[in-house]
């Protein structure tokens, strides 16, 4: 297994490479000059360009660019933000508040996304059954923002249940709001994924024959069915909490929190393309290692799966 | 210093309070002068660059630094300029100029001397260190039209220390509004302890900067807030009426009205677009308006095709005449904006109603059509009319779809808008001068003048001079304004600006209309003329 694990992560090497090197292309190849755009509408002085182009190597092509990025990267050293602050602190700041909102909805989600699933599987064609799937249905169908304002607006400030935004103080209180809106659409995923996987197993040959051998139901849904159904879910969770922190853009700015989603935004829109480099990196990290983790954690679930 | 008190007066805004506030601050008094002890919460944007004075040019800085630093002068909420850290400023002939200064001390407990100002002006002006506010040094003798200082030049040659308290000032050419200039931030002093051995300011003192203002900087926590409290040693005229401020940074204006609705929020500056309609009858506010300092237009280069010389000239005022700017103003902008009269603001000194042709600004669509038609008869035109736009900027792509809508249809040609993702991507085009249409284009003051609308962006070569327009009568007069002063300016700048309306270098679309709000009980709310709450003054 440890070898399996090896493996997996010399694979990220290329990986991070080569999306370092597609995100520096997109960001190098987005139209507009970000130094014309720091001058505002006031004249930008020829020699004060040429002054901050060299610095941040604006003038430089594109593979030039990147391996100059690269090479420093390698030494540590991930660059510098327009603001004059290390993209390697902007990181290490904002990552921390997006992980555990990120976490946050990926546990309330999952709580309740698999509960209610299962609950509706066993149950299948009854009223909890029907009305989950139409909840479910509801919450794909509406965009994650309208659900952020109008949250923000019942329980925060006509309720006052809820802080209205986040600001610094990124405790566990504070983001529950925020997370419970982020999670939301996946929360409808899980839901449904759970409960036709449990569907699916409730016919089973296995969960028949555990029947037949006399076990108590309760026993029966827990060890055969909700295990089984789990693996599916599972794997939906792992790639979730990347697509969670990359979804937390629109869920960031409603509530003001001061995270990852933030600092891409507003990186991208100044084409900052080391900050944002800095972020992807991160981000496919968090990919990476998710699934490696999704994959050991299948073993557990079901032992017939084993590494070479 | 020789400025024009009377002239100067009534500049900036009293805000115009909405009902509510009437109603509540009439009667809400009881701790009114004893809550000096109460921090104000007001909105923020994290700042784009470290806090130095001489490369911090956006408002998510600009507004911190304006707490922390005092100037030579200072501009009062009434629009009433005085001497702040300058004892006076004296000149002979409006070209050399004598600043005296006061006994005035960092919050690092050193002087403010001659070498305090001296230094950050050479700073910026040197471009080895990239300022971003390097462009305002351009009156100084010793540097370039760009204010960068001319090649090889270590020393700013306009400014010199004579001793502690003198500064020696030459300007390039003679110009009475010089002190006027010198409250705006890139003119700030600067404490030793800003620069290493190198002379460079250091990254630390931009994390922290020392300034010698009425708040001292407690603490900056990036992208959440900046924590300011009052500096006790501050004698100017801004001395702070509250126990502090503190900038919340946000993102999404919507979440900071979101929290002033709520209580979390005491002062916001602008009420965001969605909230317009809606934000002067929200009874769980208060709301602000007035007259506000930007200015928007849009600019069609005279190099493109149809737009030179006779028929160019008939094509703007049929473009001018063709905008219904009222309805524009009302429907889109929900009346956050107030159609333009002149190329500058009604706030300002000098100010002229009914300069000769501002009628070109009357929509009047038939008068429109025939103006075009007559266009034609020299030239046909042909294919679109189009206005590019970035869409990053609030509000933009609906009011330019607008007015390209109007102008479609009252001209009865096809118009249409077109959109750039980003403002980066639009000044790039503007500024290399690759772009093939019309586009939007906008401008604030950086200091109370009208000269200073029409100076740096329609003078023969100047800076922010987007049409590259040119014309050699403009040219003088602007010269012959900035050497003048007061009634005697004011008439230079009316005549720039009449020929401006012959030949619309740029057609005035709208001045913004201050929209700001304030939590419930917040009191002393008044907006400056460069349309920013004066944050020491707020109580709650």
């Amino acid at each position: 297994m440890w070898w399996y694990v090896g493996r997996r992560l010399l694979q990220t090497i290329p990986v991070i490479l080569g999306s370092t090197f597609i995100v520096y292309g997109l960001v190098f190849l987005s139209p507009g000059d970000p130094i014309g755009a720091l001058f505002g509408e006031k004249a930008v002085p020829e020699a004060v360009r040429a002054q901050i182009a060299s610095q941040y190597n604006l003038d430089d092509p594109f593979l030039v660019q990147w391996l100059k990025y690269l090479g420093n990267a390698l030494t540590g050293d991930f660059g510098t933000a327009f603001s004059g602050r290390p993209v390697a602190d902007l990181v290490a700041t904002a990552f921390p508040v997006t992980l555990k909102l990120a976490l946050m909805a990926l546990v309330i989600e999952a709580t309740l996304g698999i509960a209610a699933g299962f609950y509706a599987g066993i149950r299948r064609g009854g009223i909890f059954d029907s009305t989950m799937l139409l909840v479910s249905l509801f919450v794909i169908a509406v965009p994650i923002f309208v659900f952020g304002f109008v949250m923000q607006l019942i329980f925060g400030v006509k309720l006052g249940w809820a802080p209205i935004t986040v600001g610094g103080d990124a405790s566990f209180g504070r983001l529950i709001l925020p997370a419970i809106v982020l999670g939301l659409t996946s929360f409808a995923y899980i839901l449904r994924l759970t409960r036709s996987s449990v569907v699916d197993n409730l016919t089973a040959d296995h969960v028949r024959t555990a029947r037949a051998k006399g076990l108590s139901s309760g026993t029966v849904n827990r060890r055969h069915v909700l295990r089984n159904s789990l693996i599916p879910v599972t794997t939906y969770l792992g790639t979730d909490l990347g697509t969670l922190m990359a979804g937390a853009i629109v869920t960031e700015g409603i509530f003001n929190v001061p995270g990852i989603g933030r600092l891409a935004f507003s990186a991208v829109q100044r084409g900052e393309g080391p900050t944002v480099v800095g972020v992807v990196t991160v981000m496919v990290l968090i990919y990476v290692l998710m699934s490696l983790l999704v994959d050991l954690l299948y073993a557990l679930l079901d032992p017939r799966i084993r590494y070479a | 210093m020789r400025l024009r008190r009377s002239a100067l007066a009534g500049i900036a805004i009293a805000a115009v309070a909405s009902v509510s506030l009437a109603a509540c601050s009439s009667d809400s008094d009881d701790n009114g002068g004893g809550s000096t002890d109460s921090v104000i919460t007001a909105y923020g944007t994290e700042p784009q660059k470290l806090l130095v004075t001489t490369n911090t040019n956006e408002v998510g800085g600009g507004n911190i630094i304006d707490l922390l630093y005092a100037g030579l002068i200072s501009y009062d909420p009434e629009g009433e300029s005085t001497n702040e850290v300058a004892e006076s400023i004296e000149s002979e002939d409006n070209k050399n100029w004598t600043i005296k200064l006061k006994d005035w001390k960092f919050t690092d407990g050193t002087p403010v001397t001659a070498e305090s100002f001296v230094k950050a002006w050479t700073y910026a002006a040197d471009p080895k260190n990239g300022q971003l506010q390097a462009y305002f040094m351009y009156p100084f003798a010793g540097t370039t039209e760009e204010g960068t200082l001319v090649e090889g030049a270590t020393e700013l040659e306009g400014a010199k220390a004579v001793d502690d308290k003198t500064i020696q000032v030459t300007l390039k050419e003679a110009e009475p509004e010089f002190p006027l200039r010198l409250g705006y931030s890139a003119y700030y002093p600067l404490p030793d302890a800003a620069f290493d051995e190198s002379g460079k300011i250091t990254e630390d003192f931009g994390e922290k900067p020392i300034g010698n203002g009425p708040y001292v900087l407690d603490t900056w926590e990036h992208e959440v807030e900046a924590k300011l409290t009052p500096n006790d040693d501050y004698k100017g005229s801004r001395e702070a009426k509250n126990g502090g401020v503190t900038f919340k940074f946000y993102t999404d204006p919507d979440s900071a009205y979101s929290d002033l609705q709520g209580g979390n929020l005491d002062v916001l500056e602008a009420v965001p677009p969605s909230a317009l309609s809606g934000f002067e009858s929200d009874d769980s506010i208060q709301a602000f308006t007035g007259n506000g300092a930007n200015f928007a237009s849009i600019t069609i280069p005279e190099r493109l095709e149809h737009w030179s010389g006779e028929e160019g000239k008939l094509r703007r005022a049929a473009i001018s005449k063709a905008i219904n700017r009222e309805e524009i103003t009302e429907k889109i902008f929900e009346g956050s904006r107030v159609p333009a009269e002149d190329f500058a603001t009604s706030l300002f000194p000098g100010y002229t109603k009914d300069i000769p042709g501002s009628e070109v600004l009357d929509f009047d669509a038939a008068e429109a059509k025939k103006l075009w038609a007559q266009a034609d008869d020299i030239s046909k035109f042909e294919g679109s009319f189009t206005v590019a736009y970035n869409g990053d900027g609030p509000g933009n792509k609906e009011w330019v779809e607008a007015l390209v809508n109007q102008v479609g249809k009252n001209l009865g040609i096809e118009a249409k808008p077109k959109g750039y993702a980003t403002f980066k991507e639009l000044r790039e085009l503007v500024t290399n001068r690759e772009i093939k249409t019309a586009f939007r284009t906008g401008w604030q003051a950086d200091y109370p003048s009208i000269y200073n609308y029409l100076g740096p962006l329609y003078g023969t070569g100047a800076g922010s001079n987007d049409g590259d327009y040119s014309n050699p009568e403009v040219d003088k007069l602007l010269k012959e304004a900035l050497g003048a002063e007061g009634d005697e300016q004011a008439k230079k700048l009316a005549e720039v600006q009449e020929i401006l309306f012959q030949d619309l270098p740029a057609i005035p679309l709208w001045n913004q209309r201050i929209a700001g709000a304030a939590a419930d009980g917040v009191e002393g709310v008044v907006f400056s003329w460069q349309g920013k709450p004066e944050y020491h003054l707020v109580t709650k």
